[in-house]
């Protein structure tokens, strides 16, 4: 009699492209309001790490290196050392807080605790949990760009208004690190296993991408690696107020069209996890 | 060896007190049979791959009553109810509640619906209290309508007292009712309970079925799976028997058991199977290997096979009331653990 009854097309839970769930605002807000909930109740010890990372970075790489590199020259103009890597910590911030939180906290949501499980028994669809989580980690990872600028703002080395256009640009770059988080957290098995990207990808990109020196130093072919990946783009576009590439249209359609990519891939690697 | 005969109708038997009473008419059962269909799931299929976990189950839910699925571990029980409520999308088939596709509105659907999944997925980084208050927030309940709200259902699960620990601190019978709790936020037309007494100590699960019985009484519809034989019985209007994720046999638990097996049955060891096999095709009736001996049914006159029974002076001869244990193992040849 099975063999007779032919399956439908839908026997593995997944189809590409996902299948795109009822959205209301309301949904992925709860969702994200959950979320900022248990950030909330140990807010001062969750502030703690995107406010002293970039000051100790600055203070350390700052005072540090500054007797030693004194100026950098970057797009033919001579900036000093704490102005060129005041903006790349805002990026880092970006970087670590957004891809952190998709990655450990969401597969922890995912695999420990259930978070996802239970919120899919409320009136939620899949998609406004996916939404809900993603826009929780960017929002971490634009706590950290955000804290990070105003120290560069009160240190007098970014003013407001190059803040304010860095905001939508550190937005751009939260959403996709929070993809490539997410990406990671539907992908890996262990929670061990998240330590694979990080150290395959993420603390290449903080090295390299020219968050601490021009990448022009670098020999070429590692130059042109460091360029493609994600985190020079943002680096680049954020030190806007220093010098814009010719390419900076470029690079935020290069981030955009890997944001599309991610959250497309974190999607295909989660809905079968929860939707069998 | 010292012989062991006993019959099983010392102790009273809720059982058989509501086997007396059915014979009477039943206005609740009555009732719910004229009640309307609340869930209604029609040819659902589940295949992973090309496996087969659920063919072609179809039911009915009406108002107030107590469905239960009852079913092997295995069996296609919480891949059902997962279609059911729209956590497992069906390989076809439909499910509906009232006029609403479960397959494509689900979170509408889920609206009206409370689930508690076989898992505590409570939420550890909140307190007890506002584990129901941020939950209740996902049915645009807040402020203080979810305070009173979180604060009602804890008074009705009794976890007041707990009502500001860690999830951590509380036992796993008060995990459950919480669980239930969070799950009545929205007074759901249907709540889902899935092995929701699993693992419970005897206590925890008779205060969980108080709460299944209130409900009832408050005229949720619940859809029970439980591979407890008494939990089953004591809580289900309806039985929906399932194997090889294929439905079996329904019916209320007396009907299943009177139509199945009969009134009694008899556990004996200590004789051959050849004499049981002749016994039983000379009274006609049901029997196969149970442990170190036999489980016979015993014919709807049953003092002859009794007396001969006696007679051949076995190890061990019990006479009791028959089950929904003893329906499954007639029907599927495997007991229900």
């Amino acid at each position: 009699m099975t063999q007779a009854i032919k399956p439908l097309s839908r026997t593995t839970g997944w189809q590409w492209p996902p299948e795109w769930q009822p959205v209301t605002l309301w949904g992925i807000y709860s969702v994200w309001h959950r979320h900022a909930k248990v950030y909330q109740r140990t807010w001062l010890v969750n502030c703690l790490p995107p406010l002293s990372e970039p000051i100790i970075y600055l203070v350390a790489f700052g005072y540090g290196l500054t007797p030693l590199v004194g100026e950098v020259s970057y797009f033919d103009r001579t900036v000093p050392y704490l102005n060129f890597i005041a903006p790349a910590m805002m990026a880092v911030g970006v970087l670590f807080q957004s891809f952190f939180e998709g990655a450990y906290a969401s597969f922890i949501r995912l695999n420990f605790q259930k978070t996802w499980q239970a919120l899919l028994t409320a009136p939620l669809s899949f998609t406004e949990v996916f939404l809900g989580d993603w826009l929780w980690a960017t929002t971490k990872g634009m706590i950290a760009g955000s804290l990070t600028g105003l120290i560069a703002v009160v240190w007098g080395l970014y003013s407001i208004g190059h803040f304010l256009v860095a905001i939508p640009i550190m937005l751009l770059g939260s959403l996709l690190f929070a993809a490539m988080g997410l990406f990671t957290a539907g992908s890996v098995r262990t929670v061990d296993q998240v330590n694979i990207p990080i150290f395959m990808l993420i603390v290449p990109m903080f090295t390299l991408c020219g968050t601490y020196f021009p990448r022009e130093t670098l020999p070429t072919v590692l130059k042109y690696v460091a360029t493609i990946l994600p985190l020079s783009s943002l680096i680049d576009l954020l030190r806007w107020n220093l010098g814009l590439s010719p390419f900076w249209g470029l690079q935020i359609l290069w981030l955009l069209g890997l944001m599309v990519i991610f959250v497309l891939l974190a999607a295909r690697a989660i809905y079968p996890q929860l939707i069998k | 060896m010292g012989k062991i005969i006993a019959t099983g109708t010392q102790t009273p038997d809720p059982l058989r007190r509501s086997i007396a009473d059915q014979s009477a008419i039943d206005p609740l059962a009555q009732s719910i049979q004229s009640a309307p269909v609340v869930l209604y799931a029609d040819d659902l299929w589940k295949f992973y791959g090309d496996h087969p976990v659920v063919q072609g189950v179809s039911l009915e839910l009406r108002g107030g009553e107590v469905l239960g699925l009852l079913g092997p571990n295995g069996a296609g029980k919480t891949t059902t109810v997962g279609m059911l409520y729209g956590g497992v999308v069906p390989s076809r088939g439909s499910v509906k509640l009232g006029s609403i596709s479960v397959q494509t509105a689900g979170h509408k659907a889920r609206a009206k619906m409370g689930i508690v999944t076989q898992e505590d997925n409570l939420d550890p980084d909140f307190s007890v209290i506002e584990n129901l208050i941020h939950f209740a927030h996902h049915y645009r309940l807040t402020g203080k309508a979810a305070r009173t709200c979180a604060g009602e259902l804890l008074a009705l699960v009794n976890l007041e007292d707990q009502a500001h620990q860690a999830i951590d601190e509380l036992s796993g019978g008060m995990k459950r009712r919480l669980v239930l709790a969070r799950a009545l936020i929205n007074r759901p037309q249907v709540v889902f309970l899935d092995e929701p007494t699993t693992g419970l100590d005897p206590d925890a699960r008779q205060e969980f079925w108080k709460l299944v019985t209130y409900l009832k009484q408050q005229g949720s519809s619940i859809l029970l799976t439980t591979h407890y034989m008494d939990e089953a019985q004591r809580l289900c209007d309806r039985l929906m028997l399932l194997q090889e994720g294929r439905f079996i046999d329904q019916g209320t638990p007396l009907e299943l058991i009177e139509r199945t097996i009969g009134r009694e049955v008899v556990e004996i060891a200590g004789i051959d199977e050849a004499t049981v096999q002749k016994l039983a095709a000379q009274t006609q009736t049901w029997w196969r290997s149970f442990g170190d001996g036999f489980l016979m049914a015993l014919p709807a006159e049953p003092s002859g096979l009794w007396q001969q029974l006696s007679g051949l002076q076995p190890d061990r001869l019990l006479r009791r009331h028959a089950n929904l244990e003893d329906v499954f193992l007639r029907l599927t040849g495997d007991r229900l653990e």
